[in-house]
């Protein structure tokens, strides 16, 4: 079955159909988004499970589409692509869920919901740069939009405003370190594995390299708030609606990262070995330096964002490792912080529905007040600061080892230090403020999670526990690609 | 047998989904999962022990070249034994809780912290390798700060559940640290293999990292501040993570990786470490009025001594006395809750007074456990204490009069407690009406006095003349001091006598405030630092500035934008020349 096809069809129909319901109906328009991408979720589902690790591309569709160009369609799921869309498939189905917030224009926002969904699908799931960049702009440009008109707080237009401009810079550099790649490689066609074919028999010019590695890693870095290009990030994510952001911060932005790990490192692996040093660094940063940003945050965005751009520099680090381990834990953690996000920026955006303020300083006792949300809380600010058990402690002890392996020592040790101390400093604040204590004025009338908003949240929780107690079902398969991408980077130590 | 030692695990993990999944409602469902998961546990134990033999077994969690973690199980004499502290300390504390709780409206929740506790505690005793270790490690901490913040409304709780939090990751931190360096090193991380690698010794610095991990958890100086705040837990829980099991976790730790850091400099260290935290705990205990205070800075001491006992080579008599603290002190503590819920909650010891007419059960009890701890002669901390002494007295003789002058302040203070709380006159009303507590209290008070009368029998050797002696000195000397001070006083005569010591150890030698100074004034400084930075500098003058240098071209470009046709025409033409005079000259 060609399951990757009808799980980003899926999403794309309902966008379709969504456009021929009248605005009025408002529970149709929920109840196609919903039934679309928990249909898509079932599907990515089924194809986890049914996926056999180590026989390459799976449940593949390739259509040829501009011949002269050597343009295809082309989908394809592996090791590492396969766990990421089945976390973007729960993440959108959460998001589907969430997305009741919205009290206006609900039918256009759906159209876009729709629409990013299924880019953010096809774009993780392509195997031809034309059609994996194409996704992630099919994904963005709703992004900036629901924003903009749906998005919250005084700041919404400058925030605005500043996500698209960094967003599209970012996305810029990358089209033009591709556009190298894909002039330098002298290749005829567009497809990632006939790319990388080609510069195994013959690589890219050295020189060439140091330019297009260095493109790609800024292009595709700023797209995932590397450091110092992350201050789009914490506000973006304060301004956005739920959904959006959750979908964003949860999984559009792991595309940066997809596209150095899946386009930069095999197709500029000399450029790599000379900029990941230096990324390594930047790494620390954004642990380092965000980490203690996140420490002064009074609002709860702006808490999670600034935390959620730290946890970049894991994945950062792991991929300036440059070995199995590393490769491994970084597409690991892209997961598992996916979902951690997701849950984070879902439940505050319910608490924002409370009372309109995220502002902890006023909050307190939330955790007798809304047990349930409380509890989910408790839980992903624990995940956050990286406790067994769940998903995002197994890939960060991982790219630990790593790290310390690739002789990155004095930045593993900082690192630790953020993680463990910066990371618990907050998150133990953020508790502190939010869940335990009296409970305050403001706080004393909201409610807790409806039902089917408290089935999102838990999904989401399920999903970091399963990984976290079974990393193995996820790294099995990715550890076999990074294999693959490791050797292609670093062809002495084969 | 396989199994029976992973049901010994999964048993209270079990207990713990069911209850926080469904069975929280009811109240005597929450009590029967979780009791009879600790028993159970409790009752495989024993099933394992007379079994006998060693076995291991592991499933993969994580697996790559050259790093394999396994989720294993390793029972051995050391596991089998801490097994039996768990358990059966656990059985009985879980008992007592029934009683203690049986009033407090999250009743269920209680027992799914109290099982999730114990499944992580049960991780670390089984743990084969490194990373499980850390693994249940953080999890031991993370159910420990649940049950601090039990009553998570009351301020003092929440504060003090993330200071035991922070301070442990503090040492964590150089728990994480010291595993990559073991790994880096010898290239695994399970014990077995370590034991089998070529040089089984790492460097210093690797057991000195690990060993940073037993600071934070056994609350060795200086990341001990954390422990004495944990008091803010339901009683039962102080007896049984902060004196019985969980704080001792960094002791067992380091008798079940000793092989790796005997003979390494990080020996003498932990040596230190552990005899300075015993002889400032002490200190401390000695002007505490909080009776749990007096007990947790006690615990902090008879850790001190345990940890150097693995320090001067000997982790059998850390693991004796480990044994034998577990029971007296979780006799003592239990017995301290018994006198609190008899008076409504009041901790403070100079507000008690006649409780021994008043609850004899308890106070019987209590003064075994009081004997134990001070050593008297054939209770069961008189021989654990004494292994300590006669390693302290081979190996350092510094050390050992260190220990002995710890032996005598204990002593001293546990007369103190003994004297103010249970003789004399009432001094509160509360007092005047206390009652005996009910049997599901006092049955586990009576069970525990056994083990704690007994248990060092198990493992008696005969004592160094000279160890015995000064021990028994100190002993009749601090209980004979202890009574004529506080026989019959209203009020602590000490504060007057020698006011300049009595407010440094009230005033626990000021760790916290300069814990507090040093948050305040480097991390929070950092993170304004960080803060403006990223605010003025990042997102103001760069971005902003980019922004700007963008208008100002903007409007200067506009400048030639003038829509006036004569002049585009005049650039037209001046363009046009300037291209001629290049090509042409």
């Amino acid at each position: 079955m060609n399951w990757l096809l009808i799980i980003v069809l899926l999403p794309l129909l309902a966008a379709a159909a969504v456009g021929f319901v009248p605005g009025s109906q408002r529970l149709a328009i929920r109840g196609i988004t919903i039934g679309a991408s928990g249909l898509a979720l079932l599907c990515a589902l089924i194809a986890f499970c049914s996926f056999e690790v180590g026989t390459g591309f799976q449940f593949e569709t390739k259509v040829v589409w501009v011949k002269s160009l050597g343009l295809h369609f082309h989908l394809a799921a592996d090791g590492i692509n396969i766990g990421i869309i089945l976390m973007g498939a729960i993440v959108a189905f959460a998001a589907a869920c969430c997305a009741d917030d919205i009290t206006h224009r609900v039918k256009e926002f759906h159209i876009l919901l729709n629409l990013m969904i299924g880019g953010i699908l096809g774009a993780f799931a392509s195997m031809d740069l034309f059609f994996f960049y194409f996704f992630h702009e099919l994904a963005l440009v709703p992004t900036f939009i629901m924003i903009g008109v749906w998005g919250r707080g005084a700041n919404r237009n400058y925030a605005m405003y500043k996500i698209t401009l960094y967003l599209s810079l970012g996305a810029l550099l990358a089209l033009i370190g591709l556009i190298g790649v894909y002039v330098q490689t002298g290749a005829e066609s567009f497809s990632i594995p006939d790319l990388i074919d080609k510069v195994r028999e013959k690589p890219i010019d050295e020189a060439a390299q140091q330019w297009i590695f260095p493109l790609l890693m800024f292009g595709f870095g700023i797209l995932v708030s590397l450091w110092p290009f992350h201050t789009w990030a914490p506000l973006g994510y304060g301004a956005a609606p739920t959904a959006t952001a959750m979908l964003h911060a949860g999984v559009l932005k792991k595309f940066g990262l997809y596209g150095i790990i899946r386009v930069a490192i095999p197709m500029a692996p000399v450029g790599a070995q000379s900029w990941l040093g230096v990324l390594a660094w930047l790494a620390l940063a954004n642990l380092l330096y965000c980490g203690l940003v996140a420490v002064r945050q009074k609002d709860l965005n702006l808490l999670i964002g600034n935390s959620s751009v730290a946890h970049m520099g894991f994945i950062f680090l792991g991929i300036a490792s440059l070995n199995v381990i590393g490769l491994t834990g970084a597409v690991l953690v892209m997961i598992a912080h996916g979902l951690l996000a997701a849950l984070a920026f879902g439940l505050s955006g319910h608490l924002y529905r409370q009372t309109g303020s995220l502002d902890m300083s006023r909050m307190g006792g939330l955790l007798r007040q809304m047990p349930l949300a409380g509890s989910a809380l408790l839980m992903a600010l624990f995940a956050g600061c990286g406790l067994p058990g769940f998903a995002n402690f197994a890939g960060e002890i991982t790219i630990f080892f790593a790290a310390w392996s690739a002789g990155l020592k004095t930045v593993t040790v900082i690192a630790a230090w953020s993680a463990l101390v910066i990371g618990g400093l907050y998150m133990m604040r953020a508790i502190r403020n939010i869940l335990h204590g009296p409970l305050r004025g403001d706080w004393a009338k909201a409610g807790d999670v409806s039902p089917l908003i408290a089935t999102a949240h838990g999904l989401l929780l399920v999903a970091l526990l399963v990984f976290g107690f079974a990393p193995g079902l996820l790294t099995k398969g990715i550890e076999g690609e990074a294999t693959k991408i490791v050797r292609l980077a670093k062809p002495a130590e084969r | 047998m396989n199994t029976v030692a992973w049901l010994i695990l999964l048993l209270p993990l079990f207990s713990a989904v069911a209850i926080g999944l469904g069975s929280f409602r009811s109240r005597v469902a929450s009590a029967v999962l979780s009791v009879g998961a600790v028993f159970g546990s409790f009752l495989l134990t024993m099933l394992l022990i007379a079994d006998g033999g060693e076995l291991r077994s592991s499933v993969g969690w994580l697996a790559f070249e050259g790093l394999q973690v396994d989720i294993g199980l390793q029972i051995d004499a050391l596991s089998k034994l801490m097994l039996c502290v768990v358990t059966g300390v656990g059985s009985l504390i879980h008992i007592f809780s029934l009683g203690y709780m049986k009033e407090d409206r999250d009743f269920s929740r209680y027992f799914a912290f109290l099982s999730l506790f114990i499944f992580s505690m049960l991780g670390i005793v089984l743990a084969d390798n490194f990373v499980m270790m850390f693994i249940f490690w953080e999890l031991v901490g993370v159910s420990s700060y649940l049950l601090i913040g039990f009553w998570f409304e009351k301020p003092s709780a929440a504060d003090a559940a993330k200071k035991a939090f922070l301070t442990n990751r503090v040492g964590d931190f150089g728990f994480l640290l010291g595993i990559l360096m073991v790994w880096a090193a010898l290239g695994s991380v399970g014990f077995a293999e370590l034991r089998n690698a070529e040089t089984t010794a790492v460097c210093g610095l690797a057991g000195f990292l690990i060993f940073c991990g037993a600071m934070g958890k056994s609350a060795q100086a200086p990341l001990h501040v954390w422990l004495p705040d944990a008091m803010e837990g339901p009683t039962p829980v102080s007896a049984l993570i902060h004196a019985a099991t969980m704080v001792a976790a960094g002791v067992y730790m380091l008798c079940r990786v000793f092989f790796l850091i005997d003979g390494t400099w990080a020996m003498e260290a932990i040596a230190w470490i552990g005899g300075l935290t015993s002889l400032l705990a002490a200190l401390m205990a000695v002007q505490q009025d909080d009776i749990k205070r007096i007990l947790a800075y006690s615990t902090l001491s008879q850790l001190g001594y345990m940890v150097m006992a693995v320090g001067l080579g000997s982790p059998d008599a850390a693991m004796f006395h480990l044994t034998t603290h577990a029971s007296f002190k979780a006799l003592l503590f239990l017995g301290a809750g018994s006198v609190i819920v008899a008076l409504h909650h009041e901790q403070d010891i100079w507000k008690m007074g006649g409780l021994r007419e008043r609850m004899p059960k308890t106070y019987w009890t209590f003064l075994i456990g009081t004997m134990a701890l001070c050593g008297v002669p054939l209770f069961s901390g008189f021989f654990s204490k004494e292994a300590i002494l006669d390693a302290a007295l081979e190996n350092n003789l510094l050390l050992f009069l260190v220990a002995v002058f710890v032996a005598l302040l204990t002593t001293f203070y546990m007369t103190r407690l003994f004297i103010v709380a249970f003789m004399g006159k009432p001094r509160s009303s509360h007092a005047e009406q206390a009652k005996e507590s009910p049997a599901v209290m006092t049955v586990p008070l009576l069970v525990l006095a056994v083990p704690s009368v007994i248990a060092g029998y198990f493992n008696a050797h005969a004592p160094n003349p000279l160890v015995l002696a000064a021990s028994l000195v100190v002993l009749v000397f601090g209980m004979l001091v202890g009574n004529s001070v506080y026989s019959g006083a209203d009020t602590d005569p000490l504060p007057a006598r020698f006011s300049r010591l009595a407010k440094a150890l009230r005033d626990r030698f000021w760790f916290d405030e300069i814990y507090k100074w040093l948050i305040d004034h480097v991390q929070e400084n950092l993170a304004k630092l960080a803060d403006a930075f990223d605010r003025w500098v990042i997102a103001g003058l760069l971005v902003r500035g980019a922004h700007g240098t963008t208008e100002l071209a903007g409007r200067v470009l506009r400048l030639a934008q003038t829509g006036n046709l004569q002049t585009y025409a005049f650039w037209f033409a001046a363009g046009m020349a300037a291209l001629l005079i290049f090509t042409l000259g």
